[in-house]
């Protein structure tokens, strides 16, 4: 078996008395696409933000590691220092940077500033061209829209720029919130394509998604989350003929068990 | 050991009661509205004014300028008919304020309330100056409203008005508390605080809330600043300045709760009282010689808010907090080589042809300027709104001086107290790291409360009221110093020392903004969380930025300390810091040329030169009431200040001449282009651009597209 790269172990978060996250354990392997599914509150971006920083874990014995990282406990580690390990997120709401165009959405992600960068950035003023933004507006096909401001896009395009912008700092894992909400059918094609083949470029991404089509379609390994504790785990398949993800997450009694995709495809 | 001191804190319960009495307007305002109304105090103070005008003479004097203010509405005013006056000019006043100023304001962004609250608060007091003379011909006698004699409580004396006060304020609590648990109206105002929206389609009208609201929160502010007048005086920008401290029994109070915020209130009236009462003792030696009584007592409640600010902060904001409520567009600098050359060469043919009084002026403009853009970097390029750049400049100010003074040489000692500013601005910074929005504001206000009353009020650093001198800059033999006789005063070459320093400066934040140092501030501004989750550290960003900041505000405090021949603590009150940021705003906060222009607006620059010039003198006597007048409107109807209302309209002038005629998505490839042709763009070799961008709008002419 290859490299672990992402181990969650007995992950908990609590918002007040609500317990959001209960007791979350699951791997992600190198070059592997994993899927977080689940339906609305199940826990899915709060799974998300825990495991890249922006949520404290509700138990924290600090000699246990619930989240490591290439073999490294990050339990105690910033949003920032999470990124520069290798660590990428997207927001389901995008969250893209408006003020700025999309180049330059990218080249904020793309270096990490040192100190002494104030100082050079302030006497140099030329910038210099950034072979990784470029690469990476290629890759997307963004570069035709390299200098709009993500305002003036599409919605399927605002989407490329937030997964443009994870991937430009190289992350060796990635983890997709929601990518495809409000994409149409044809656009979450387009983004299936390009997330198979993220393990070629080796990335790992975790998807979170409730796209049945999206998730079961690109992912290697799927857990299905509901009421913040894993019901379920499998290889899409099996998760398609689980029975008790037919009835928490795609109503009860569903005769379609061999084809659930399409119909749950247009949720957004 | 209590009864020392006793006299001392029930003599603070009048003070801590007018706190009270504002905190609880703050408090039920930003409960309706969501706004903070920095002009809370002045508008207690104009009602207060009012009001003895009218007890005096029958007078009501409305707070307009250039038509006549004064109606002759009663022979013989009473203490009821003159009440009952000034809680229908409050109510009136609370009105006016909540419809014209901040219902427009209700979802902008914190800076715009700021701004237009300070807008408001400047024009309140110029309207005061200008309304109500203060000769000894026309001298009010101010008749106060409650009994003065004097009554033992808790085995002390205390005149009987500061205890009715206290029950005034209680008496406001127990009911406004009672008004929004137990009544309709204030389960609306809370539903409507909640979602304006919700509220709005359960029928509830925010306007009419948010009006009444309003209309309680300036009679309590009215009635307690008429009531306290006996005991601690009036005066337009004392008074205003009341709302400091109110802010402060707010904020403890969450901004919601109207029991905490009176306690809070009370608190800080007695604790300034007692601390006023403890320094004056012979057994306080302790306390270091160079530390300033009174300003102890200032500094105290500022120290304790910003500690309670820090306490309730957080590193990130959460999911909920309010992201996509739209900043002043911050366009990148373009043209930049053009416009150094054209704005460096025409202020040097300027000094060199200029007589005295107009190379004073272009001098006062470039050092404003500076000090502007040291706000433009941090409030304009990272959404940080401080209020303490006016008091980096005064310790760069004052340490310029000591240190030359001590022998160091000119440009070491200018180096030294740049850096001392510098350094000031990183700690001023750490709270910036858990602090956001409006209650960064209040936190730097209250750092820059603390500078001048600790600082630079000390008069072992600044030489207290006399102020200090700064010896003649002198460099490889060359004396850059500023004075002369006669026609020959404010010299040339110390202008050119100044367009320097500030031509430099210019050109290192535009190198800054086109760079990924600004790239990561603007990154920061546009949503913090989106920032860290693309690596950028957060609180290191921020305090960078306030180190670049402070630093170049530190620059405009050593020159400003070279050029006047006696610096003293009067250059450096907050109220000058809230001008500069008002000013900085009117001109264009995030942008090179906003600095530049609020360079021109400064008071004693160019341009009240220019129009004192053109009006025999008086237009120097409504600068201040138009300029609060103008933050008003800036804040609602043009957010990008006066560059970005050029910007726009060169880029509607161009498209009603067919300049720029493709259609949108055309136009941004082609004006990008055109910016890396003139060696700042954005553009890393984009299309060739031919249409926008080429001759747009003066400074950074990119764009703006909506």
């Amino acid at each position: 078996m290859s490299e672990v790269v992402l181990q969650v172990r007995d992950l908990s978060v609590r918002y007040g008395g609500v317990l959001a996250l209960s007791s979350v354990s699951f791997d992600v392997a190198d070059g592997q696409i994993v899927g977080l599914i689940g339906p609305n509150g199940a826990g899915k971006t709060t799974c998300i933000d825990a495991l890249s920083g922006f949520t404290t874990p509700s138990a924290r014995n600090p000699s246990f590691s619930y989240i490591s990282f290439l073999g490294r406990s990050i339990d105690r580690l910033s949003p920032q220092s999470r990124v520069r390990l290798g660590f990428a997120r997207t927001f389901q709401s995008l969250e893209l940077f408006d003020d700025l165009t999309v180049r330059d959405n990218l080249r904020v992600a793309a270096a990490t500033p040192t100190w002494i960068s104030t100082l050079t950035d302030a006497l140099w003023p030329k910038r210099k061209v950034d072979a990784a933004v470029e690469e990476v507006l290629e890759l997307l096909g963004l570069d035709r829209f390299a200098e709009d401001r993500p305002e003036h896009l599409s919605n399927g395009q605002r989407h490329l720029v937030a997964v443009g912008r994870a991937l430009v700092g190289k992350p060796k894992l990635l983890l997709l919130d929601e990518p495809a909400a409000g994409l149409n059918p044809s656009e979450t094609a387009e983004l299936s394509k390009l997330l198979r083949s993220l393990p070629d470029r080796g990335v790992s991404v975790l998807l979170v998604d409730h796209d049945m089509s999206l998730v079961l379609g690109v992912c290697d390994q799927v857990h299905v989350l509901d009421f913040g504790s894993i019901i379920a785990s499998g290889t899409p398949e099996q998760i398609r003929s689980d029975p008790l993800v037919i009835s928490a997450y795609l109503g009860h009694g569903s005769s379609g068990v061999d084809e659930p995709a399409p119909g749950a495809g247009s949720e957004s | 050991m209590i009864g020392e001191y006793s006299g001392f804190i029930l003599a603070g319960l009048g003070g801590g009661a007018v706190v009270a009495a504002l905190a609880l307007g703050l408090v039920l305002t930003n409960r309706a509205t969501g706004v903070i109304n920095f002009a809370f105090g002045a508008m207690g103070m104009y009602v207060a004014f009012a009001y003895f005008q009218f007890r005096d003479n029958g007078d009501l004097i409305l707070p307009v300028i250039f038509i006549p203010s004064r109606i002759h509405l009663l022979a013989t005013p009473t203490l009821f008919t003159a009440l009952l006056m000034a809680v229908l000019l409050s109510a009136v006043l609370g009105a006016a304020t909540y419809w014209l100023v901040f219902r427009p304001l209700r979802r902008a962004p914190a800076l715009a309330s700021v701004v237009a609250s300070l807008g408001l608060m400047l024009y309140l007091q110029e309207v005061v100056r200008l309304n109500f003379p203060t000769g000894s011909a026309a001298t009010v006698v101010r008749m106060g409203v409650l009994p003065e004699r004097p009554v033992r409580f808790l085995g002390t004396a205390v005149t009987a008005n500061r205890l009715l006060l206290v029950v005034f304020v209680v008496l406001a609590t127990v009911a406004l508390t009672a008004l929004f648990r137990y009544t309709k109206f204030g389960l609306q105002t809370r539903a409507a605080a909640g979602s304006q929206k919700g509220a709005m389609l359960v029928g509830i009208s925010p306007d009419r809330i948010g009006l009444i609201n309003s209309m309680i929160a300036t009679v309590i502010a009215g009635i307690a600043v008429i009531l306290i007048e006996p005991i601690s005086g009036l005066d337009p920008i004392t008074t205003s300045l009341l709302v400091l401290p109110a802010l402060a029994a707010a904020l403890l109070g969450g901004l919601s709760s109207f029991a905490i915020a009176t306690c809070a209130g009370l608190g800080i009236g007695m604790l300034q009282s007692l601390i006023l009462g403890y320094t004056v003792r012979p057994s306080t030696s302790w306390i270091p010689e160079w530390v300033p009584r009174t300003g102890l007592q200032q500094a105290v409640p500022v120290i304790l808010v910003l500690i309670a600010l820090v306490w309730r902060g957080d590193a990130l904001p959460d999911r909920a907090y309010l992201v996509d409520k739209r900043l002043p567009s911050s366009p990148t600098p373009r043209h930049v080589t053009l416009w150094t050359i054209l704005l460096v060469g025409a202020t040097s043919v300027a000094l060199l042809g200029f007589d005295a009084a107009y190379r004073q002026a272009l001098i006062v403009t470039m050092v404003s300027a500076l000090l502007a853009l040291s706000i433009v970097v941090i409030t304009g390029y990272v959404g940080q709104i401080s209020l303490a750049q006016l008091a980096f400049a005064g310790v760069a100010g004052f340490t310029v001086i000591n240190v030359a003074n001590d022998g160091l040489p000119f440009p070491v000692a200018a180096l030294v107290a740049t850096l001392v500013a510098t350094a000031v601005g990183v700690v001023v910074a750490l709270p910036a790291a858990r602090v956001r929005g409006m209650s960064l504001a209040i936190a730097t206000l209250a750092m820059a409360v603390a500078l001048e009353q600790l600082v630079l009020s000390s008069k072992g650093f600044s030489g207290g009221v006399a102020g200090r001198s700064a010896p003649r800059p002198v460099l490889f033999g060359v004396d850059f110093g500023i004075s002369a006789r006669g026609a020959d005063n404010f010299r040339p070459i110390f202008g050119f020392l100044v367009l320097g320093v500030l031509t430099v400066s210019c050109l290192m934040v535009a190198n800054l903004r086109r760079n990924r140092t600004g790239l990561r501030w603007l990154a920061v501004r546009s949503n913090e969380r989106a920032a860290a989750a693309a690596g950028i550290n957060v609180a290191r960003s921020k305090i960078g930025a306030f180190a670049v900041s402070s630093c170049i505000a530190g620059l405009a405090g050593v020159l400003l300390a070279y050029s006047t021949s006696t610096l003293s603590t009067n250059s450096f009150m907050v109220i000058g810091a809230l001008v500069a940021l008002a000013l900085t705003y009117l001109g264009g906060i995030a942008s090179i040329g906003g600095a530049l222009i609020a360079g021109l607006l400064a008071q004693a620059g160019l341009f009240t030169l220019l129009a004192n010039g053109g009006t025999d003198g008086k237009a120097g006597t409504y600068v201040f009431a138009i300029s609060g007048l103008g933050l008003i409107v800036m804040a609602i109807f043009a957010p990008d200040g006066i560059t970005g209302a050029v910007r726009q309209g060169a880029q509607h002038l161009q498209r009603s001449l067919g300049i720029g005629a493709q259609p949108p998505q055309q136009t941004l490839l082609a004006g990008a282009g055109a910016g890396a042709g003139a060696g700042g763009g954005t553009g890393v070799g984009a299309a060739a651009g031919a249409g926008l961008g080429a001759g747009a709008g003066p400074g950074e002419g990119e764009p703006h597209h909506e």
